[in-house]
């Protein structure tokens, strides 16, 4: 609204004529007078005016001979605008097979006016959309599917044989990458992750309190979400944080460098990317992944313990249902499925990352697709491990 | 042309710019008249960028003042300060264009910001610039489907949407083929002599100081201050300032060579 006013006022200071105004002769001639400062602002209004005085006169009965006078004797100045409102004036008396010439225009402005011909080519065609039929829609959304398969899988490969590689050069893997990253993606990760852990243990275990109050068995509360933690949960909440905070940062981080050809650097420079950048990151990740989980299994089995005393459930108590309950074996798959949740949300976020188009946009659209993709990738493998529970009793 | 040579567009008074307690340069006194070509050089470091950005008033000086047309942009606020800022366009180093959209969309957007115009007025305004700065059959490309000189030409035509009357170019040949640079050369020649802009440019190439300079200023990191000031040629032969003097006679061997 400010902005309005100070152009208003920037016009009316400067000249109190309009820009530009309209004089009509007669039926067959007419007349449009510049004057004083002709620019962007001093335009606004009179522009669209003048074109309708403009148009409502070339429609009138007499249609051959019409010919319309531009006066630029009285400009002051004449800004590259003011040749766009010439521009649009005279294109419409091109268009009526009517005649236009300018009278009065400063000899200094003189070549600019040969500087837009043919000035048929400022105003193109509207460019009509093509339509997609809804075939062609599903056939490319299918393409795009297959190809993004067949990139999941080739990476796949080449991540399994650097992965390879770097056990075997161990002293050629970036360990000042691999510390920094883990530092990034697990330490500081630590505050997050405890105060989820540990609302989820209160949650879980007021909710499963509340059923089994009424069957006497509140006793069996403590054994439940300890089970529920270390097998389900901790892995669970530890996966999704790290897939929003480090699958998010890889993607970020690694297009970036994509953008600004940093990657091509390393191509040209015979340094492969994925040895470069991705196997430091999935190393951090399969170190970082189940010592969070193992640390969100402890917050969030704390949680519940206190969780319990308001139900008259004392620590030992809790302790000692929760060790018949729980044994090493679930804590390992706990941990097991955190450690393939690490290698999947890195190994995605990276991917993300080297497959960023052009442009700051891009940097944003890789780091969305790495969160979803993880998220996704980790319910996926969460359900192949209850299918391999479920057949195996492991 | 005459008639507007006269009065003084930019007028720089006791500036010191730097940051914090580092202080680049400091005392700078000089002005720019309407209509010149104004070139800012210098060697690599001395802050000639940071000058750049003090007097358009995206950094705060340290000391001393900035008068565009008049009116003082270091201290001031708000609406005022928002309508010194649509006085003047500015091209970045690298062009800045908007990755997001197209060439057009680039210049209408301060359009759309600051006028009351139709969007097809609008799109013909913008095509105008384009067609001024020779991309007009680009105007739907992306800005990562030009080459890098173009991008240029292209951040200029943007510079210019709002109709300003000074341009700010920051190392518009930098990174440019002799011919590219050449053709920018001309195109800044032909908005300064057609439409009477006010252009400085921050620079290094001599060649293209050369061509397009009315006035320079010469900044030394060691001096804090300038060293030089004139037409670029008659600095050539005849300073006396040895810096002054290697500075344009290393280019001028290489030119010989």
């Amino acid at each position: 609204m400010g902005v309005s006013n100070t152009t208003s006022t920037l016009t009316s200071c400067t000249d109190k004529r309009p820009a530009a105004s309209w004089l009509q002769v007669d039926s067959s001639s007419a007349k449009v007078v510049l004057s004083g400062h002709v620019d962007v602002y001093s335009l606004q209004g009179v522009w669209t005016q003048v074109r309708q005085e403009q148009d409502a006169w070339l429609a009138q009965s007499t249609s051959s001979g019409k010919a319309l006078v531009f006066d630029a004797s009285q400009v002051t100045s004449l800004d590259g605008s003011g040749f766009a409102f010439l521009i649009d004036v005279e294109q419409a008396q091109q268009k009526a097979g009517a005649q236009f010439s300018i009278v009065g225009l400063d000899a200094r402005y003189q070549p600019l006016l040969h500087e837009f011909e043919p000035i048929a080519s400022l105003f193109p065609a509207p460019v009509a959309r093509p339509q997609r039929s809804l075939v062609v829609s599903v056939g490319m959304a299918s393409e795009n599917l297959l190809q993004d398969a067949a990139g999941l899988v080739s990476f796949t490969g080449h991540l399994s044989s650097d992965l390879a590689w770097s056990i075997r050069n161990i002293r050629q893997v970036r360990w000042g990458d691999f510390v920094s990253t883990a530092v990034e993606a697990g330490i500081n990760a630590l505050p997050i992750v405890g105060l989820v852990a540990f609302l989820i243990g209160v949650i879980l275990s007021f909710q499963a309190a509340i059923g089994m109050k009424q069957f006497g068995a509140v006793s069996f509360v403590g054994p439940l979400a300890a089970l529920g933690i270390v097998r389900e949960m901790g892995p669970l909440i530890t996966a999704i944080l790290l897939a929003g905070r480090s699958s998010a940062a890889f993607a970020a981080e690694i297009g970036t460098m994509t953008v600004n050809s940093e990657v091509d650097a390393l191509i040209t420079g015979g340094l492969s990317p994925m040895r470069f950048l991705v196997v430091p990151r999935v190393l951090a990740g399969i170190l970082v992944a189940p010592i969070l989980t193992l640390y969100a299994d402890v917050v969030s089995i704390f949680a519940s313990m206190v969780t319990m005393l308001a139900y008259q459930i004392p620590f030992s108590n809790f302790w000692s249902g929760m060790k018949s309950a729980v044994d090493l074996e679930d804590i390992g798959s706990g941990l097991i499925k955190a450690t393939l949740f690490g290698v999947v949300i890195s190994a995605v976020g990276c991917l993300r990352g080297m497959q960023t188009g052009d442009g700051a946009a891009a940097v944003g659209i890789s780091a969305t697709r790495a969160v979803v993709s993880s998220i996704v990738m980790i319910v996926l493998v969460d359900g192949i491990f209850a299918y391999i529970s479920y057949k195996t009793g492991f | 042309m005459s008639d507007s040579q006269s009065s003084i567009a930019i007028d720089v008074q006791n500036l010191t710019i730097g940051y914090g307690s580092h202080v680049l340069l400091q005392n700078l006194n000089f002005s720019v008249a309407n209509g010149e070509i104004f070139v800012i050089l210098g060697g690599s470091g001395c802050g000639k960028s940071s000058l750049l950005k003090n007097l358009f008033g995206l950094y705060q000086p340290l000391a001393g003042d900035v008068l565009i047309e008049g009116q003082n942009i270091t201290t001031a606020v708000g609406a005022e300060r928002q309508k010194i800022m649509t006085s003047f366009g500015v091209m970045y180093q690298e062009g800045a264009l908007f990755g997001s959209m197209n060439l057009l969309s680039n210049v209408t957007l301060f359009m759309e910001e600051y006028t009351q115009l139709t969007r097809p007025q609008m799109d013909l305004l913008a095509r105008c610039k384009l067609d001024l700065v020779g991309l007009l059959p680009y105007e739907s490309y992306m800005p990562s489907e030009i080459s890098g000189g173009m991008q240029k030409r292209a951040a200029i035509a943007r510079a210019m949407a709002l109709d300003p009357k000074i341009l700010f170019l920051d190392e518009p040949s930098a990174g440019l083929d002799p011919i590219t640079s050449a053709d920018l050369d001309r195109t800044i020649m032909d908005l300064s002599k057609n439409l009477g802009f006010t252009f400085v440019i921050v620079s290094h190439e001599l060649a293209s100081i050369y061509s397009i300079a009315d006035k320079v200023i010469m900044l030394d990191k060691g001096a804090k201050g300038i060293i030089a000031e004139g037409d670029p040629k008659v600095l050539r032969d005849t300073s006396a300032d040895p810096r002054v003097h290697q500075f344009f006679n290393r280019i001028m061997s290489k030119e010989a060579a």
